[in-house]
């Protein structure tokens, strides 16, 4: 029992981050119609200049962790959003539902930002002080505070983003351009603008997602890569551009690592993700909750 | 035929020559630097040759990858001759990608981009946990028979070649034809009554049947084999070589190889700014020079050079 729950914890844990990283993929899928290979560079960038400030800030100005860790989090948020402004108006917004021409144009991102961060940041891990020191047990399974406030801030966030896509009006034309582009633009929705506000959200998503994950585990400059092939079985699994999809197969995903790198070991679980993607496609093609494609 | 196409005659006599120098050079670097080219151009080709039906297949890196460990089983683990090796290799891959395509072809766009890519990950996964293939160290030991070693590099060179042809002949044929009525609206080939999922699983199954013998040739070109050589990030190099050269033909494809191929060879004393340079050149060549060496070359001939107006 003990261990079950440890494992749930553990789910939850990394499907809160996978949620964040698979939201924003799908928001910009919806919106944009292209698959943003560079994502991850948003969720390592985030990461970078969290661990950079916190250390800066706790050992050489003498802040709180508290403070240091609210300014970086701001700080990493605003220089995510202006790095995806940046490649949104000198690049993305030309490839508007071109995939094989977005997909070259991220690729080509990848490498110039990964290789910019690596010369800027260097090659060395580092680890940020804890925010809130201590554990804490739920039903015999123990935990850390820090993992704790991980998850409420993700789920936070999650519920958030849910409330802006289907309750205010910006998220209205979000998802009336994603439905149809061609009549929201009919109905007055200016397509270029939604645009660009989906992919700094998506952005915005995935800076959150490297904030927090920069506060459990040490920080390089590759860490946004390797969430990047599973958040896409994600978004396979719960359909493009699928807000509910994404949370759903998120945590689904999650759970087959946790229990399954537990039970087995992690490449076994990843294994198993790619035999369940490829047998929900010969039932469903377009994911659980997605659409089928005209 | 070579009358009638000056272009297929030029692309053949400039083979010959690669595999004449190959044959008379003693300077094994350079004969090294034209496998790469020739291989790569492979990689290129069958990448663009399953953009006729209109996918992006980032499972090119597996295949590629798939025959070049189907190679080295044969040769280093069952001490099979050397061509029966060979033959492993695009018949290994011929028949995973039958599968392969037959499930994920029901999906297009982005769906099988994604599919691809994953399935190239995990592959590579599987190559690193299987102590059977030598783990995360890879296959070492795929030679050539003595009695062919100096004859090796013409060898590969005229299998590269050979794939090249055949795949440009398959693309001018009425097959090819199909290919890209598939990729233009795959409704009106269906409606006249040919099976649109099996043509695309044709088309895919003969890509990956080339590349995996490409692989197999770079077993043997290389000797040593690792997981690290077939990430997803090959495919992306030959996607750049197919956007830089130019997608409408296939020469774009092999101009591009071309090029990068040899540019790469400067650009390894770069260290950590090779990744930047390449990323420079990626962005560069799809927002300046949207066709491609190709394109250029064609609005150049007419007159019509505008920029990225014409997009």
């Amino acid at each position: 029992m003990e261990l079950q729950v440890q494992l749930l914890m553990n789910t939850l844990q990394i499907g809160s981050v996978y949620v964040l990283f698979a939201l924003g993929l799908t928001l910009i899928f919806g919106v944009m119609k292209i698959v943003n290979f560079a994502h991850g560079t948003f969720f390592t960038a985030a990461a970078l200049i969290v661990s950079t400030i916190m250390i800066w800030g706790v050992d050489t100005m003498g802040l709180s962790i508290w403070l240091s860790y609210l300014i970086a989090f701001v700080l990493a948020l605003l220089v995510v959003c202006l790095i995806g402004f940046v490649v949104y108006v000198f690049g993305f917004q030309y490839f508007l539902k071109d995939l094989n021409g977005s997909f070259i144009l991220s690729i080509g991102l990848l490498l110039l930002l990964n290789g910019t961060y690596l010369i800027l940041y260097g090659g060395v891990p580092r680890s940020v002080p804890d925010v809130i020191p201590g554990n804490i047990t739920i039903l015999g399974a123990s935990l850390t505070l820090q993992r704790l406030l991980l998850m409420i801030v993700a789920a936070i966030i999650t519920l958030g983003l849910y409330i802006l896509v289907h309750r205010t009006k910006l998220g209205l034309s979000l998802r009336a351009v994603a439905e149809d582009q061609e009549a929201a633009m009919l109905q007055g929705i200016p397509y270029r603008r939604v645009a660009l506000y989906g992919f700094l959200i998506g952005a915005t998503l995935a800076a959150c997602a490297g904030a927090l994950m920069a506060t459990v585990t040490p920080v390089t400059t590759v860490i946004g890569d390797d969430f990047l092939v599973k958040a896409f079985i994600i978004i396979i699994i719960g359909g493009l551009g699928s807000v509910v999809g994404a949370i759903l197969g998120g945590l689904l995903i999650a759970l087959i690592e946790s229990f399954g790198g537990y039970y087995f070991d992690p490449s076994t679980a990843t294994l198993a993700m790619f035999v369940l993607v490829i047998v929900l496609l010969l039932v469903r093609p377009q994911g659980i909750l997605g659409h089928a494609e005209k | 035929m070579l009358k009638s196409n000056p272009g297929l005659a030029l692309s053949i006599l400039i083979a010959l020559a690669a595999i004449c120098f190959a044959l008379f050079s003693g300077e094994p670097y350079y004969v090294q630097v034209i496998i790469w080219v020739f291989t790569n151009a492979v990689l290129a080709v069958t990448l663009r040759f399953v953009l006729l039906i209109g996918e992006l297949n980032i499972a090119t890196a597996a295949f590629f990858g798939i025959g070049a460990y189907a190679t080295a089983v044969a040769s280093t683990i069952y001490d099979l001759p050397f061509f029966i090796s060979l033959l492993a290799a695009p018949i290994i891959a011929g028949l995973i990608s039958a599968l392969f395509g037959w499930v994920t072809l029901r999906t297009k766009g982005p769906y099988f981009l994604l599919i691809s890519f994953a399935f190239t990950e995990v592959v590579r996964l599987f190559y690193t946990k299987s102590e059977f293939l030598g783990g995360n160290s890879g296959m070492i030991g795929m030679f050539p028979p003595m009695a062919l070693n100096d004859y090796f590099p013409a060898i590969a060179i005229t299998i590269l070649t050979a794939i090249l042809l055949i795949l440009y002949l398959t693309e001018r044929s009425n097959l090819g034809r199909v290919f890209k009525a598939i990729q233009n609206n795959e409704d009106i080939p269906r409606s006249v009554g040919l099976n649109v999922i099996a043509l695309k699983v044709l088309c895919f199954v003969i890509a990956s049947t080339a590349v995996g013998l490409a692989g197999g040739v770079h077993a043997y070109t290389n000797s040593v084999i690792a997981p690290a050589d077939f990430t997803f990030f090959v495919a992306v190099l030959a996607l750049a070589y197919v956007k830089i050269g130019g997608e409408a033909h296939i020469a774009g494809p092999i101009i591009g190889a071309a090029v990068l191929t040899l540019a790469g060879q400067f650009l390894h004393s770069f260290g950590p700014y090779e990744n930047i340079f390449y990323g420079a050149i990626i962005i560069g060549a799809l927002l300046l020079v949207p066709g491609g060496i190709v394109g250029l070359g064609a609005r150049l001939r007419t007159g019509t050079f505008k920029g990225r107006a014409e997009r």
